[in-house]
C-alpha cells in the first residue's frame, strides 16, 4: 500500500492545475483518500448508531418531571434498578431464556449445517436456500404462526385430544416462557445455520482423513477436529442469536403470558405507558452493559476451551 | 464500474482522480436521495384527512357521509391504547381528528394537543345528547368544547354462560377474581381500564384514587387476581377468540366483544356487575396542529351521523351519541347490550371514570406494570 513509488509515472503526473490544493490532498495522503472512500459507511454509523447511542446516554442521567423531563444531571436511574428487584430478576429472566433458545438454536441447527458441508455434494446453494425459505417470511407472522400452533385450540392441542393422548388442551404451550423459547429458538434458525454452514464447510477435509489414519472414530473425530475447527461458526452463531434476543420485544408480548414478560417489555412500556424515558434509556443502556459483559465472558471461555483442546 | 477493480486501484495506488471523484459523488448522491424521500413524506398528509383512532373504528362504515362528499375515506390510523396514541403524537405524528376519552381528555388539553370544535359547523350536533357532551374539563377558555361525544359504553365482564358457574349468585367483579377459574381469565393490559376495575373492587371511591391508601388497595387486588390470569392483552380479537374456543370463561371487555360473539352464537353474556360496571365516553377531537381543519370537521359530522350510529349500537354494541340513532332499537335490544336511549341512566348507574393528572397516570402505569410483571 505504502510503496507510491513504483507507479507508472504517466498515470502519476502530479496534478497542477485546477483541482488544486484538495486534490493533491488527497493525492498525498492515503488515509484521507480510504476515509473519504469509506465515508458512506462512517455517516450512516455516526447518523444511526453513535448520535442515538450517546442520546439514549444522556438521556439516561435525566429524570421525569410531568410530562417532560428533568435535565440535572443524575444517578437515581441507575439506583433504581440497582435497588428495586423487579429489574434484576427480569433481566435475569431475560438472559435465562434467550441462553436456552441459543442453545437449543445451535443444537438443532448445527446438525443440519453439517450434513449440507459435508454430505450434500451437488447443489449446496440450493440446499441453503431451501432451508432458510421459511425466514423469508416476516419475523412477526412467524410468531403469529407459532400462536396457531401453540394455542388451546391449536396444531398441538387438536392432534393430540384427536390421538387421545390428553383430554383437555395443554395449557403451558402458549402464554409461557416455554412458547416463547420456542418460538425465539425457531424464528432465529436461519441466523445459526449460515455461519455454522460457512465455518463447517471451511474444514479441510485431509485433517479428516488424517485422524481416521491414525486411528479416530467418528465421534473422536468429531470431538477433536470437526468440532473445535467450527467453533468460529458456534461463536458467531451464538452472539447472533443471544443478543438480539435478550431485548427482543414482540415475541414475549405476543406468546409470553404473565410470567413470559422480558426486559424488552418493561423497556417498551417505561418509553409507552409509564412515560419515564430516562428509565428506559437507563434499563437499556444497563442492558447493553450486560450483553456486552456475557459476550465478553463466553468469548473468553471459549478462547481457553479452545486453547485446551489445541 | 466495477467495484472489485476500483479497490484493487485504490490499493495499487492506480485510482484516477476522475473515476475516485465520480465513485465518491455516487456514492453523495445516493446518500443524500435515500433521505430525501422519507424527510418529504414525514412532513405532508395526503391532503385526504386523517382520523387517529382506537383499532377498530379504522373502517369504512363510519365514513358513509364523508365519502358520499368526498368519494374517498380519511386516511384510518389506528392506535392501540391512549398512552400509544400520545407517545406516537409528542413525537411528532400529524393528523387532523383523533379520539380522546372522558378519563384522558385532560391528558390531551395538559399537552396542548387539541383545538376547540366549533359546534356551529357540524350538522347534526343538535341531535347529540348534551348529557354526554357536559364532561368534567370539556371546556375551551373560549367557551367551546375540547371533545365532541361520539361513542360511549362500558368495561365489564364478558363471559361463557355455559361454562362459568354463577350457583345462583348476582353477576359481579368476583368473577374475574374467582380462583376456580384460574388460568382461565383475560384481563385488558392497559392500566386505563383495569386499573379502574381494581378500584371498584376494591372499593375504592373514584374521588379517592389519588391517594397511597387507594394505590396499596388497589395493587393489592390486581397482585391477588393475577396468577389466575391466562394474558394481559389489549388486542380484543385475541380476547374474543379466546372466550369462543373456551380457552378463557370470562374476560374483561368492553361492550363490544360481547355484542359480537352473540352475533356468531357464541353463548356469552355481558355481566352487569352488582358493584357498577366502569362507563366511558369517548369522542373526537382536532388536533392543534391538524393540516386539514375543513375535512376535520367533515370526519367529526360523518361519525355523528345516524348511519354511523346505526352501526356502532347495532354492530359493536356501544353506544351513540346521536339519539335519532337510538330511534331503529327496542328498549330490549338496548338493555341486551347494556345500553339505554337516556344514556344518562346508564352513565350514573355505572362508575364514570374521573379526570386524572399526568402523575397519577405515571404512577399508577409504573405500579401497574410491576404488578403485571409479578411484583
Amino acid at each position: 500500500m505504502t510503496q507510491t513509488s513504483s507507479i507508472d509515472p504517466k498515470v502519476t503526473s502530479r496534478p497542477t492545475r485546477t483541482s488544486g490544493r484538495i486534490a493533491r490532498l488527497l493525492y498525498r495522503n492515503e488515509g484521507l483518500r480510504g476515509y473519504l472512500l469509506m465515508s458512506p459507511t462512517l455517516i450512516i454509523l455516526t447518523v444511526g448508531v453513535i448520535i442515538p447511542f450517546l442520546i439514549l446516554l444522556v438521556i439516561s442521567f435525566w429524570t421525569r418531571a410531568g410530562v417532560g423531563f428533568d435535565t440535572t444531571p443524575s444517578l437515581a436511574n441507575y439506583a433504581r434498578v440497582v435497588n428495586e428487584p423487579m429489574f434484576g430478576i427480569l433481566l435475569g429472566r431475560s438472559f435465562w431464556m434467550s441462553g436456552i433458545a441459543t442453545v437449543a438454536t445451535i443444537a438443532i441447527c448445527y446438525p443440519m449445517a453439517y450434513f449440507v458441508a459435508f454430505h450434500v455434494h451437488r447443489n449446496k446453494m440450493f440446499w441453503l436456500i431451501l432451508i432458510t425459505l421459511p425466514f423469508w417470511i416476516s419475523y412477526l407472522l412467524r410468531v403469529f404462526a407459532w400462536r396457531v400452533i401453540l394455542g388451546y385450540e391449536g396444531v398441538i392441542n387438536s392432534s393430540l385430544v384427536w390421538l387421545g393422548w390428553i383430554k383437555a388442551p395443554l395449557e403451558f404451550l402458549l402464554y409461557s416462557p416455554t412458547a416463547v423459547i420456542i418460538t425465539l429458538t425457531h424464528a432465529w434458525a436461519a441466523f445459526a445455520i449460515l455461519p455454522l454452514y460457512v465455518s463447517l464447510e471451511k474444514i479441510d477435509k485431509s485433517l479428516l482423513v488424517a485422524a481416521t489414519d491414525l486411528g479416530d472414530g467418528p465421534v473422536a473425530r468429531f470431538f477433536r477436529i470437526t468440532l473445535p475447527l467450527s467453533m468460529p461458526g458456534v461463536i458467531a452463531a451464538s452472539f447472533l442469536i443471544f443478543i438480539p434476543t435478550t431485548g427482543d420485544y414482540i415475541t414475549p408480548a405476543l406468546l409470553g403470558g404473565p410470567d413470559g414478560m422480558m426486559i424488552g417489555n418493561l423497556i417498551q412500556a417505561q418509553f409507552g405507558s409509564i412515560n419515564n424515558w430516562p428509565m428506559g434509556a437507563t434499563l437499556s443502556i444497563i442492558l447493553m452493559l450486560w450483553i456486552a459483559a456475557v459476550a465478553l465472558a463466553f468469548l473468553y471461555l471459549t478462547r481457553l476451551a479452545q486453547a485446551r483442546i489445541a | 464500474m466495477d467495484v472489485k477493480d476500483q479497490l484493487h486501484a485504490l490499493q495499487e495506488g492506480k485510482l484516477s482522480r476522475r473515476v475516485f471523484n465520480t465513485s465518491l459523488m455516487a456514492a453523495g448522491v445516493g446518500l443524500l436521495s435515500t433521505t430525501l424521500p422519507t424527510h418529504r413524506a414525514g412532513a405532508q398528509t395526503s391532503g385526504k384527512g386523517t382520523f387517529f383512532t382506537y383499532g377498530g373504528y379504522d373502517i369504512p362504515e363510519l365514513f358513509v357521509p364523508f365519502q358520499a362528499k368526498h368519494g374517498e375515506l380519511p386516511d384510518l390510523v389506528p392506535f392501540g391504547n391512549a398512552d400509544d396514541a400520545l407517545t406516537r403524537l409528542r413525537a411528532g405524528f400529524v393528523a387532523d381528528v383523533t379520539h380522546p376519552c372522558n378519563s384522558n381528555l385532560s391528558r390531551f388539553v395538559g399537552q396542548d394537543l387539541l383545538q376547540s370544535v366549533d359546534t356551529s359547523r357540524l350538522s347534526n350536533w343538535p341531535d347529540v345528547m348534551p348529557e354526554l357532551a357536559n364532561l368534567e374539563g370539556n371546556t375551551a377558555p373560549d367557551g367551546r368544547p375540547w371533545l365532541i361525544p361520539f361513542d360511549w359504553g362500558q368495561t365489564s365482564i364478558t363471559y361463557r354462560t355455559d361454562l362459568f358457574d354463577l350457583e345462583g349468585k348476582e353477576e359481579s367483579l368476583n368473577m374475574l377474581w374467582d380462583p376456580r377459574y384460574s388460568g382461565r381469565i383475560g384481563v385488558f393490559a392497559s392500566g386505563a381500564e383495569s386499573w379502574w376495575i381494581g378500584a371498584i373492587k376494591a372499593g375504592i371511591p373514584f374521588s379517592d384514587i389519588d391517594t397511597d391508601a387507594a394505590f396499596d388497595a388497589i395493587a393489592a387486588v390486581m397482585r391477588e387476581q393475577r396468577p389466575l390470569v391466562r394474558t394481559y392483552t389489549d388486542d380484543t380479537a385475541a380476547l374474543e377468540q379466546a372466550l369462543a374456543s373456551g380457552e378463557l370463561v370470562a374476560a374483561m371487555t368492553w361492550n363490544s366483544s360481547a355484542a359480537l360473539l352473540k352475533s356468531q352464537g357464541v353463548p356469552v353474556a355481558f355481566a352487569n356487575p352488582k358493584e357498577g360496571a366502569l362507563t366511558w365516553v369517548c369522542g373526537a377531537a382536532i388536533l392543534k396542529t391538524a393540516p386539514n381543519v375543513d375535512r376535520a370537521y367533515d370526519i367529526i359530522d360523518s361519525l355523528l351521523s345516524v348511519e354511523s350510529g346505526k352501526f356502532m349500537i347495532g354492530s359493536y354494541g356501544y353506544g351513540h351519541s346521536n339519539r335519532r340513532s337510538f330511534e331503529e332499537f327496542d328498549d330490549a335490544t338496548l338493555a341486551g347490550l347494556g345500553l339505554s336511549r337516556n344514556p344518562a341512566e346508564v352513565l350514573m348507574a355505572g362508575k364514570f371514570q374521573t379526570v386524572v393528572s399526568q402523575d397519577w397516570q405515571n404512577r399508577m402505569n409504573e405500579t401497574w406494570e410491576a404488578v403485571k410483571a409479578g411484583f
